[in-house]
């Protein structure tokens, strides 16, 4: 694949990412569905996050410090509490500017959820600006892309989930399956060794530096890209599966602009540790 | 993958419709400072890039508001001072469009560079850049913090990363806004499209 031309490539990855934006269901219903009434928090311990493409000239790994991330991606009811108290945020009257013509669009209207977005599920057709405005209100972040990346990678049993069975098989399921049109709770998702549920299986999710993700070098001349290392070559050679969602991922952040929304979008909070 | 970025980034520089200025349209060349004061108090129209509370801090060391520029049309760009290739072109474009506005748009028009280098760019560093590049008061730098410029870059649509080289990766794309703050007319520098831009400034004034 690294000799392939990338006229090629390019159309492969909008294919993907047109399949990836059709094709999203919920993994199917585990083990303990309780959830907890306040919103949880789990310590994501410090490692290292590997990008998933980089320039010749950008060191292999990025370090994480250790960081704390929502249990659960912010839900319905919650987001609804948001723009209650926020009227800036509510539908009919946020600028365009900071969210398009989808934004919650599947809510009855302003104030009521209804029944395309029960409470405990978690709230999508959100922008990134929107998220953000989310967090800042309850004194939080969202998570970069390598604290959400490191998280991710966690299987539900072990630290590297690109080696656990189980998860494997959910998410390639879940990458399978359309979209419902009613998503469902975050309960219905197996908690991973963090704690942490719905990073997969569940929606997409914003993290605070999508706007990083430009899939290719840089503006200013493209040569340094080291295509041995690339992610897509990866992905589409198939050699390890794991690849392909975190391509997805990849390929679904650089294609956003912040004020956009979709069904199957949607975010958590972080927050650095108290020094 | 490369081909992937012109697609996503620019294909989609939809611009907002220039409305005529409540003030400052007819008068030629009113005084900066009495042009505005009607509008400074009303709030931001809905497309209005001001209404972001995005704070920054100008090569002077004082704090700036996108909002100070209201009133006039301005010609953004984000660049960052130790950029070799495409910022310097980027400055040399917006200067070029500088030349082609006639005399009363050009002394109120307002040319602004966003830094990325949230570390590197002091207050300093923007100060010798504004001293190397021979920019006038008609030139406005500006500092923030990584929220502010992680903020505004996405409300322009505007794509950075920093390399482990410390050099940024960046969208080239120069911005103009009319005296709202609304965004009328952006496109990827460097290939051309000044006399497009001056244009557009000279509609959105």
């Amino acid at each position: 694949m690294t000799a392939s031309p990338p006229r090629t490539f390019r159309a492969l990855a909008l294919c993907l990412l047109v399949a990836g934006s059709a094709v999203r269901g919920a993994l199917s219903p585990a083990d303990t569905p309780e959830r907890p009434s306040a919103p949880r928090e789990i310590l994501i311990p410090a490692g290292a996050y590997v990008p998933l493409q980089r320039s010749a000239k950008d060191a292999p790994q990025i370090p994480v410090v250790a960081f704390l991330l929502a249990a659960e991606p912010v839900t319905n009811a919650e987001f609804l509490a948001f723009v209650t108290a926020h009227p800036a945020w509510r539908r009919s009257r946020v600028s365009a500017l900071f969210a398009d013509s989808y934004y919650l669009a599947h809510w009855t209207d302003d104030l009521t959820p209804g029944p395309q977005a029960p409470a405990d599920s978690p709230v999508v057709r959100v922008s990134w600006f929107a998220a953000r405005a989310y967090a800042r209100s309850i004194g939080q972040r969202l998570p970069t892309t390598a604290e959400w990346e490191l998280a991710a990678s966690a299987g539900y049993t072990r630290t590297d989930g690109k080696n656990d069975p189980d998860l494997q098989r959910d998410l390639y399921a879940w990458l399978a399956r359309p979209v419902p049109a009613i998503l469902p709770t975050v309960a219905t998702t197996r908690p991973n060794l963090y704690g942490a549920r719905g990073l997969h299986g569940l929606v997409w999710e914003w993290v605070d530096d999508f706007n990083t993700a430009m899939v290719t070098g840089e503006s200013r001349a493209d040569s340094g890209l080291d295509r041995d290392l690339f992610c897509g070559a990866g992905a589409i050679g198939a050699k390890e599966m794991t690849d392909y969602a975190a391509f997805m991922r990849q390929a679904l952040r650089s294609s956003l602009q912040a004020n956009n929304t979709t069904t199957s979008l949607g975010f958590r909070c972080a927050r650095d540790l108290a020094p | 993958m490369k081909p992937i970025l012109p697609v996503f980034l620019f294909a989609a520089a939809a611009c907002a419709a220039a409305t005529s200025p409540p003030c400052c349209a007819e008068t030629a060349a009113p005084k900066k400072d009495e042009c505005c004061e009607a509008m400074a108090s009303a709030p931001f129209s809905k497309n209005s890039v001001y209404q972001a509370d995005a704070a920054f801090t100008t090569d002077t060391g004082a704090p700036f508001k996108l909002g100070a520029l209201r009133g006039r049309p301005v010609i953004l760009a984000m660049f960052f001072a130790a950029c070799g290739y495409a910022c310097p072109l980027t400055v040399t474009d917006m200067q070029a469009i500088r030349a082609q506005l006639p005399a009363e748009v050009r002394d109120r028009a307002s040319f602004v560079l966003v830094s990325f280098n949230v570390a590197r760019d002091t207050t300093a560093a923007l100060a010798a850049y504004r001293a190397q590049r021979r920019l006038d008061s008609a030139w406005t730098l500006l500092r923030g913090s990584e929220d502010s410029v992680r903020e505004l870059a996405a409300l322009l649509g505007v794509k950075y990363k920093q390399e482990a080289d410390g050099a940024f990766a960046h969208s080239n794309l120069i911005t103009i806004l009319n005296p709202q703050g609304e965004v009328v007319h952006r496109w990827p520098g460097l290939k051309g499209g000044i006399d497009e831009a001056a244009a557009a400034v000279v509609a959105a004034k």
